[in-house]
């Protein structure tokens, strides 16, 4: 387990130790609300990546909804998308189906820059993204995990970091189909070791049984920052921070990320 | 420097010459006649050609200077029976006085003494705490507490839901400079904040300045939270102590020299684990959690001129997991303290004090074994003189060095560890401080405090330091060598206090306060955690400084039965700091990279009304405040809401002192919600929703109230055992206040979002035992 995890797992038991006294009080307790929320303009978004699978590429473009509508994506039809890299290719998208753009077919290669291109309403969006290389896993298997007399399962993924070079990873897990957790870890206090990252979400955990999809990325440090802003929201690495918007890699005020990132995906089933 | 001392010895020779006038000087310390313990901010007074006075300074001394003749003595001090008594004056005299307690509190009705300091007094914005105050009113779990009474008062505000953490006048948690025993106290809670490190069984005297500072105290922006520890008792041995749900403690005190000498030693721990041990699972039963403190304390009064302290707090929270996991965290102080008198009217203080903050963090599995240990220490030296010149002028001046050392993480592992081994560099600052200032009585209306305090503050080596730019690029790096100079700051910072008496029961006050800080918390976090980053001022990071002019209405009623005040004040900060999103502050070598700085402003009206004494007292204040950062790269540069913007807040406080064994107490709080960040909109991210935040801080909390009673019932006294119950209820009518209000999507329905307000406290009950002998 890398430090990391085992710091935010750190957190989490101490929450734990307030659950603890919390229990001791018999009185904590959750309800669902309705707070008067502030209605804001619709503000684009758009979502793309590139990886170094020879794949159709999606980027998506769509704006803002209000919170109290039903979620659904909100796409915005007729947009420019473009993919520009930095070995002299262009690659135009193509729009599937309202706000989703498809690319031809293409192989992504690591050391690549790639210029993401949106224009939509008049206004023109940029985000570039420079393609890592991939690491490997070494193997991906289920970790236990106790706090309290409670053992909990999650998958657990060791690879060997690559020595002096900056790596950010980043796991999407889905458990029997459905997506679980998605968890992003970087080299900081492990470079060039043989390590590990467990991934753990709220719940019971993996039970025996069940089928687990592991999706890891290699991402760039941009790619990393805006999702690591996206965990701290929710409390990873400590105590919950004040939300606001991740800082996006699009320039021009667009929410949203463009990733060019390796990916591999694995599935294991626990016994 | 040069300038200083050169003004110390012109304030000696002065002091000199003057005592060739037909004056004498009465000097002398006031005690408490049962424990022989000092006392702080007696009134003393002396009627006959004149009418004026003077009070006890922080170790119970007092000075003044008469002209021969009869006078009647009169020495006042809540909860203590006034003493009166004519003395002719016609020589120097050291004067010792003892007060006896009194702990009826009818009969303090009766006296005819004036009790109106708070209107004559120069100094505006503090308040003080009675520690009798705080054995009576209602706290969470029955864990009487300093900080969270403290929070009763207007202007302070409390940092969430049984948390002692607290904010003063718009100022964030980092700004109050919390003292014990002078040594500065880094994380002044355990436990997540439910519990203040201050065993209130340890503690004399607690005072908190708001505003209008004295020169003495710096360092901070926004507070001074004095807080001095308990003597020992010199006439006898005592022991007392208490027994709760949640945490005992026991206080040993008594002489080592009969009116010499004495000691005073006090410790508590919480046993939330021990409910671990009834555990099924025998894994449970290894975990730990829990956290305990010491406070020591000893004196040695060597003659009339020079008495030495010693003092001491040890305080640590302990969490460990199954033999795989351990966390710990805690403070340690140390003063050491040497009173000294000059002559009859240059009193001196000198303390060296030693302050440590660290927390460990330890992974015992081979494969990842790791430990992350961190630290803060200061080392302090003051000096401080303390002079009557004359009864109308009272000076106060000194010298204030401070070593800082600040251990952001040192990572060590083994072997077979996945971790590497990992240092951040230390960093090193001196802050070296000098100040002067004169309690004036220019006539029998107008008092003045003013004062100055120049503050240096020296950044050196070892270690590499980064220069940035705006966007957080590196732009240089130097290397310097150990005690190397590598970056320096100096700041002027007046400071001045007045009153002006409208009639014998009313004034006006007003203050001009300027406070600078070069040591800063990195937080942007909803709570305080043990794991806080504090960073020095440097290169890139400017020393904070606010700025802040209150003026006051002070009136007491009723022959000073009650008491009113009302105050406004205006404050700017500058050089505030906030980092930017998505900065990971956990093992960072870079934290100044991702820094933003910006400025703040706070304005507010705080009144307050205090029933002093009587069968039934205590006192309702209010607070109507504003707030506000403004960050060039946050909200385009507009004034957005700090998250401790809070514009109402009503706090009341009732004690009834039911019967000669009865009290019961009562506190009710209400206050607007917190600033906070809701979601504008929300958008969807590879199948997931997304929150989109448009302002910040536009949304507010809930409102939060509540309702705490408590009641204490004494034992009938034994022949040596006192003792007493104290039950209490905190939130007595279960308002489910938010804590936390969550977005997420609706578990049972993925279409639709959900707000989730979380409540961490409804009725709580507690019990206490409390006893002495």
């Amino acid at each position: 387990m890398d430090i990391l995890t085992t710091l935010n797992s750190t957190i989490k038991n101490f929450r734990g130790f307030l659950a603890v006294l919390i229990a001791l009080s018999l009185s904590s307790c959750e309800e669902i609300i309705d707070p008067d929320l502030s209605k804001a303009d619709p503000v684009v978004v758009i979502e793309g990546s590139v990886s170094d699978q020879s794949e159709v590429h999606t980027v998506k473009v769509s704006k803002t909804i209000d919170f109290d509508q039903s979620n659904s994506f909100n796409g915005v039809a007729g947009a420019k998308v473009t993919v520009y890299s930095s070995n002299s290719q262009t690659y135009p998208f193509t729009e599937s189906s309202t706000g989703v753009y498809k690319s031809p077919r293409f192989r992504g290669v690591a050391g690549v820059n790639y210029v993401l291109e949106v224009i939509t309403g008049g206004k023109t969006y940029k985000a570039n993204s420079l393609m890592p290389t991939a690491v490997k896993p070494d193997s991906i298997t289920f970790k236990k995990l106790t706090f309290f007399g409670n053992s909990k399962v999650y998958p657990a993924v060791y690879y060997t970091d690559p020595a002096k070079v900056q790596n950010q990873y980043r796991y999407i897990v889905k458990v029997n189909g459905l997506f679980t957790a998605e968890q992003v870890s970087e080299d900081r206090f492990n470079d060039g070791n043989a390590t590990s990252d467990l991934i753990t979400f709220d719940g019971d955990g993996i039970k025996p049984g069940d089928k687990v999809d592991v999706e890891i990325q290699c991402i760039d440090r941009n790619v990393f920052k805006y999702y690591f802003a996206i965990s701290q929201i929710g409390g990873n690495g400590g105590p919950p921070v004040a939300p606001s918007n991740p800082d996006s890699n699009l320039d021009n005020g667009a929410l949203g990320i463009f990733s060019a990132n390796t990916r591999s995906a694995y599935t294991i089933t626990l016994k | 420097m040069k300038y200083f001392f050169l003004l110390s010895l012109a304030i000696l020779i002065v002091t000199k010459s003057s005592l060739a006038q037909d004056n004498y000087i009465i000097n002398g310390i006031v005690t408490d006649s049962l424990s022989g313990e000092s006392l702080i901010g007696v009134t003393v007074k002396f009627s006959g050609k004149t009418q004026n006075g003077t009070s006890t300074n922080a170790y119970g001394f007092f000075s003044y200077k008469l002209i021969p003749g009869d006078y009647t003595l009169t020495v006042s001090y809540i909860g203590y029976r006034t003493l009166s008594r004519s003395v002719t004056i016609n020589s120097d005299e050291r004067l010792n006085i003892t007060l006896v307690p009194d702990n009826s509190i009818e009969e303090v009705i009766v006296t005819a003494e004036k009790r109106n300091d708070n209107v004559v007094s120069a100094q505006m914005g503090v308040a003080k705490i009675n520690l009798s105050e705080i054995r009576n009113v209602p706290v969470i779990f029955g864990e009487r507490d300093v900080l969270k009474t403290l929070q009763l008062l207007p202007g302070i505000k409390s940092a969430g839901e049984g948390n002692s953490g607290f904010y003063v006048r718009g100022g964030s948690a980092d700004q109050n400079l919390i003292l014990l025993d002078e040594a500065p106290v880094y994380n002044a809670s355990h436990l997540l904040g439910f519990f203040s490190t201050f065993n209130s069984d340890a503690i004399k005297d607690v005072s908190v300045y708001k505003g209008g500072m004295p020169a003495q105290y710096g360092g901070r922006l926004s507070s001074v939270l004095d807080v001095r520890m308990n003597d020992g008792n010199k006439k006898e041995f005592t022991a007392e102590g208490g027994i709760g749900l949640i945490s005992s403690r026991l206080k040993l005190e008594g002489p080592i020299a009969r009116d010499k000498s004495s000691f005073m030693i006090s410790g508590r721990r919480t046993y939330a684990d021990a409910f671990l041990a009834f555990a099924k699972d025998t894994s449970i039963r290894k975990n730990t959690l829990y956290f305990y403190d010491l406070n020591a304390k000893s004196n040695y009064q060597i003659d009339d001129k020079n008495t030495i302290y010693v003092s001491g707090y040890f305080g640590r929270d302990e969490l460990g997991l199954n033999e795989t996991f351990g966390f710990d965290w805690g403070n340690a102080t140390a003063t050491l303290r040497w009173n000294h008198l000059y002559s009859n009217r240059l009193f001196s203080n000198t303390s060296i004090i030693y302050s440590n903050y660290n927390y460990v963090i330890e992974n015992f599995i081979k494969e990842n074994n790791f430990k992350v240990s961190s630290s803060i220490r200061d080392l302090n030296l003051k000096q401080d003189f303390q002079l009557s010149l004359n009864n109308s002028h009272n000076v106060r001046f000194g010298l204030d060095l401070i070593g800082h050392t600040l251990a952001p993480g040192s990572i060590t592992s083994n072997e077979q560890s996945s971790v590497n081994e990992d240092n951040i560099e230390k960093r090193k600052g001196n802050e070296v401080s000098a100040y002067i200032s004169d309690e004036w009585e220019v006539n029998d209306k107008f008092n003045i405090v003013y004062g100055m305090r120049v503050s240096s503050f020296f950044l050196r080596g070892p270690g590499t330091f980064n220069e940035y730019n705006s966007e957080g690029k590196v732009t240089d790096t130097r290397s310097y060598g150990s005690g190397d100079l590598v970056k320096s700051y100096y700041r002027f910072e007046p400071r001045l206090s007045a009153s002006y008496l409208l009639d014998e029961f009313s004034s006006l006050k007003i203050s001009y306060t300027r406070n600078s800080q070069n040591l800063h918390l990195m937080s942007n976090s909803l709570a305080s955690s043990p794991t806080d980053l504090y960073i020095l001022s440097s290169n890139n990071v400017k020393p904070e400084i606010a700025d802040q002019v209150a003026l006051g209405f002070f009136r007491n009623f009723n022959e000073d039965k009650y008491e009113f005040s009302g105050e406004i004040y205006y404050k700017t900060m500058l050089n505030q700091i906030e980092y930017r999103s998505g900065t990971d502050l956990r093992g960072n070598k870079n934290v100044e990279a991702d820094l933003l700085y910006g400025e703040g402003r706070a304005y507010g009206l705080e009144l307050y009304l205090k029933k002093r004494f009587g069968k039934l007292n205590g006192w309702v204040g209010y607070t109507l405040s504003r707030t506000e950062r403004r960050f060039t790269d946050l909200v385009g540069g507009d004034w957005f809401f700090a998250k401790q913007d809070r514009p109402h807040d009503i706090s009341v406080v009732g004690i009834y002192k039911a019967g000669p064994r009865w009290t019961l107490s009562s506190t009710f709080v209400y206050n607007t919600g917190n600033a906070v960040t809701f979601p504008a909109g929300k958008y969807q991210i590879n199948n997931q929703t997304y929150f989109y935040y448009s302002a910040r801080n536009s949304d507010r909390m809930p409102d939060y109230h509540r309702l705490d009673l408590a009641a204490t019932l004494e034992a009938k006294p034994g022949k040596k055992l006192q003792s007493s119950w104290s039950i209490g209820f905190y939130n007595v009518y279960n308002r489910k206040n938010a804590y936390t209000i969550d977005f997420q999507d609706d578990p049972n329905d993925k279409t639709k979002t959900q707000a989730v307000k979380t409540t961490l406290f409804g009725i709580i009950p507690s019990v206490t035992w409390n006893f002495k002998f």
